[in-house]
Protein backbone atom coordinates (compact mmCIF):
# COMPACT_ATOMS: atom_id res chain seq x y z
CA UNK A 1 0.00 0.00 0.00
CA UNK A 2 2.84 2.32 1.08
CA UNK A 3 4.73 1.65 -2.08
CA UNK A 4 1.42 2.50 -4.51
CA UNK A 5 1.04 5.66 -2.72
CA UNK A 6 4.55 6.65 -3.03
CA UNK A 7 4.01 5.53 -6.59
CA UNK A 8 1.52 7.32 -7.25
CA UNK A 9 3.07 10.99 -5.68
CA UNK A 10 6.07 10.08 -8.03
CA UNK A 11 3.81 9.76 -10.82
CA UNK A 12 2.01 13.26 -9.66
CA UNK A 13 5.21 15.00 -9.43
CA UNK A 14 6.69 13.56 -12.56
CA UNK A 15 3.28 15.09 -14.78
CA UNK A 16 3.56 18.35 -12.34
CA UNK A 17 6.95 19.23 -13.74
CA UNK A 18 6.47 18.05 -17.37
CA UNK A 19 2.97 19.80 -17.59
CA UNK A 20 5.37 22.83 -15.51
CA UNK A 21 8.01 22.73 -18.01
CA UNK A 22 5.46 22.90 -20.93
CA UNK A 23 3.68 25.81 -19.18
CA UNK A 24 7.07 27.45 -19.24
CA UNK A 25 7.27 27.15 -22.42
CA UNK A 26 3.77 28.82 -23.89
CA UNK A 27 4.30 31.38 -21.20
CA UNK A 28 7.51 32.45 -22.62
CA UNK A 29 5.38 33.17 -26.28
CA UNK A 30 3.98 35.59 -25.06
CA UNK A 31 6.64 37.33 -22.76
CA UNK A 32 7.12 41.09 -23.83
CA UNK A 33 10.38 42.54 -24.77
CA UNK A 34 10.21 44.35 -21.42
CA UNK A 35 10.09 41.05 -19.20
CA UNK A 36 13.01 39.21 -21.89
CA UNK A 37 15.59 41.99 -20.65
CA UNK A 38 14.48 41.72 -16.99
CA UNK A 39 15.84 38.36 -17.27
CA UNK A 40 18.88 39.45 -17.77
CA UNK A 41 19.29 36.90 -20.85
CA UNK A 42 18.34 39.22 -23.62
CA UNK A 43 19.40 42.22 -24.41
CA UNK A 44 19.23 45.29 -26.97
CA UNK A 45 21.50 46.23 -29.49
CA UNK A 46 22.22 48.85 -31.63
CA UNK A 47 21.20 47.13 -35.09
CA UNK A 48 17.78 47.74 -33.20
CA UNK A 49 17.25 44.01 -32.77
CA UNK A 50 17.14 41.90 -28.95
CA UNK A 51 20.00 39.08 -28.64
CA UNK A 52 20.94 36.48 -26.16
CA UNK A 53 23.10 38.16 -23.41
CA UNK A 54 24.58 34.56 -23.26
CA UNK A 55 23.05 30.85 -23.62
CA UNK A 56 19.51 30.49 -23.44
CA UNK A 57 16.96 28.17 -23.26
CA UNK A 58 15.28 27.54 -26.52
CA UNK A 59 12.24 28.80 -25.54
CA UNK A 60 13.53 32.37 -25.09
CA UNK A 61 15.50 32.49 -28.47
CA UNK A 62 12.26 31.58 -30.28
CA UNK A 63 10.55 34.41 -28.97
CA UNK A 64 13.49 36.79 -28.95
CA UNK A 65 13.36 35.82 -32.96
CA UNK A 66 9.88 35.87 -33.31
CA UNK A 67 10.38 39.11 -32.22
CA UNK A 68 13.29 40.69 -34.20
CA UNK A 69 11.19 39.11 -37.11
CA UNK A 70 8.17 41.69 -35.88
CA UNK A 71 10.47 44.33 -35.46
CA UNK A 72 11.87 44.02 -39.16
CA UNK A 73 8.57 44.36 -40.72
CA UNK A 74 7.44 47.18 -38.87
CA UNK A 75 10.92 49.15 -39.19
CA UNK A 76 10.74 48.35 -43.40
CA UNK A 77 6.97 49.54 -42.98
CA UNK A 78 8.08 52.65 -41.84
CA UNK A 79 11.30 53.04 -43.61
CA UNK A 80 9.06 52.66 -47.20
CA UNK A 81 6.67 55.73 -46.16
CA UNK A 82 9.89 57.95 -45.25
CA UNK A 83 12.43 56.84 -47.75
CA UNK A 84 15.07 55.73 -45.12
CA UNK A 85 16.60 52.26 -45.19
CA UNK A 86 15.41 49.45 -43.21
CA UNK A 87 18.63 49.58 -41.34
CA UNK A 88 18.46 53.56 -40.70
CA UNK A 89 14.66 52.68 -39.47
CA UNK A 90 16.38 50.05 -37.66
CA UNK A 91 19.56 52.10 -36.06
CA UNK A 92 17.18 55.27 -35.44
CA UNK A 93 15.31 52.60 -33.35
CA UNK A 94 17.72 51.32 -31.60
CA UNK A 95 18.91 55.00 -30.44
CA UNK A 96 15.71 55.36 -29.27
CA UNK A 97 15.26 52.02 -26.95
CA UNK A 98 19.24 52.95 -25.79
CA UNK A 99 17.75 56.33 -24.43
CA UNK A 100 14.51 55.46 -22.68
CA UNK A 101 14.03 51.54 -22.61
CA UNK A 102 17.18 49.85 -20.53
CA UNK A 103 16.67 49.77 -17.05
CA UNK A 104 19.85 49.62 -14.61
CA UNK A 105 20.86 46.40 -14.66
CA UNK A 106 19.60 45.47 -18.32
CA UNK A 107 22.29 44.53 -20.71
CA UNK A 108 23.09 46.42 -24.33
CA UNK A 109 25.30 46.06 -26.87
CA UNK A 110 26.80 48.46 -29.30
CA UNK A 111 28.38 48.27 -32.66
CA UNK A 112 32.16 46.72 -30.96
CA UNK A 113 29.74 43.51 -29.92
CA UNK A 114 30.49 43.15 -26.53
CA UNK A 115 27.44 42.85 -23.86
CA UNK A 116 27.50 45.67 -21.48
CA UNK A 117 25.26 46.13 -17.90
CA UNK A 118 23.47 49.53 -17.48
CA UNK A 119 25.28 50.51 -14.60
CA UNK A 120 22.87 51.96 -12.09
CA UNK A 121 20.95 55.07 -13.34
CA UNK A 122 24.41 56.11 -15.94
CA UNK A 123 23.22 57.07 -18.96
CA UNK A 124 23.56 54.23 -21.85
CA UNK A 125 25.92 55.44 -24.09
CA UNK A 126 24.74 55.45 -27.77
CA UNK A 127 26.62 55.07 -31.48
CA UNK A 128 27.79 59.10 -32.31
CA UNK A 129 25.29 59.64 -34.84
CA UNK A 130 22.67 59.08 -32.50
CA UNK A 131 23.53 62.31 -32.09
CA UNK B 1 60.13 54.03 -18.04
CA UNK B 2 58.07 55.45 -21.15
CA UNK B 3 55.66 53.59 -23.48
CA UNK B 4 58.09 53.67 -26.21
CA UNK B 5 61.48 52.20 -23.67
CA UNK B 6 58.56 49.76 -22.74
CA UNK B 7 57.75 48.66 -25.73
CA UNK B 8 60.91 48.25 -26.90
CA UNK B 9 61.84 45.97 -24.26
CA UNK B 10 58.79 43.69 -24.66
CA UNK B 11 59.65 43.53 -28.17
CA UNK B 12 62.79 42.68 -27.48
CA UNK B 13 61.90 39.93 -24.72
CA UNK B 14 59.66 38.62 -27.50
CA UNK B 15 61.73 38.44 -30.01
CA UNK B 16 64.13 35.98 -28.11
CA UNK B 17 61.62 33.99 -26.30
CA UNK B 18 59.80 31.15 -28.54
CA UNK B 19 56.13 32.55 -27.93
CA UNK B 20 54.90 35.25 -26.34
CA UNK B 21 52.36 37.48 -25.99
CA UNK B 22 52.21 41.66 -25.74
CA UNK B 23 50.54 42.70 -22.70
CA UNK B 24 51.11 46.78 -22.66
CA UNK B 25 48.29 47.86 -24.24
CA UNK B 26 48.59 49.55 -27.32
CA UNK B 27 49.48 53.38 -27.82
CA UNK B 28 45.97 54.43 -29.49
CA UNK B 29 42.38 53.42 -28.47
CA UNK B 30 41.91 50.44 -30.63
CA UNK B 31 39.16 51.52 -33.46
CA UNK B 32 36.56 49.54 -35.18
CA UNK B 33 34.98 50.82 -38.17
CA UNK B 34 31.94 48.60 -39.11
CA UNK B 35 30.88 50.10 -42.56
CA UNK B 36 28.12 52.19 -40.91
CA UNK B 37 26.90 54.53 -43.00
CA UNK B 38 24.11 55.89 -41.00
CA UNK B 39 24.05 59.52 -40.83
CA UNK B 40 22.90 61.78 -38.06
CA UNK B 41 20.49 63.85 -39.54
CA UNK B 42 18.34 61.05 -40.55
CA UNK B 43 18.76 59.32 -36.77
CA UNK B 44 17.03 62.79 -36.63
CA UNK B 45 14.38 63.18 -39.16
CA UNK B 46 13.40 60.15 -37.83
CA UNK B 47 13.21 60.58 -34.12
CA UNK B 48 9.64 61.60 -34.01
CA UNK B 49 8.48 58.62 -36.03
CA UNK B 50 10.51 55.94 -34.30
CA UNK B 51 8.96 57.46 -31.02
CA UNK B 52 5.60 56.56 -31.94
CA UNK B 53 6.27 53.36 -33.33
CA UNK B 54 7.40 52.15 -30.09
CA UNK B 55 5.13 53.45 -28.31
CA UNK B 56 2.19 52.34 -30.24
CA UNK B 57 3.99 48.48 -30.50
CA UNK B 58 4.21 47.74 -27.08
CA UNK B 59 4.42 43.97 -27.81
CA UNK B 60 7.92 44.28 -29.96
CA UNK B 61 9.80 46.88 -28.48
Amino acid sequence: MNRLISLMIAAGLGFTVAGGTALAAVAMQSETPEQLRATGLVGEKADGYMGLVGSAPAEVRSRVDAINIQRRARYTELAGQRSATIEEVARSTACEIFASRILPGQYYQLPDGVWRRRNGDERVPRPTYCG
Amino acid sequence: MGNWTRNLACALVCASLSGCVQVTAPERPIEINLNINIRQEVVVRLQEDVRDLIQRNPGVF
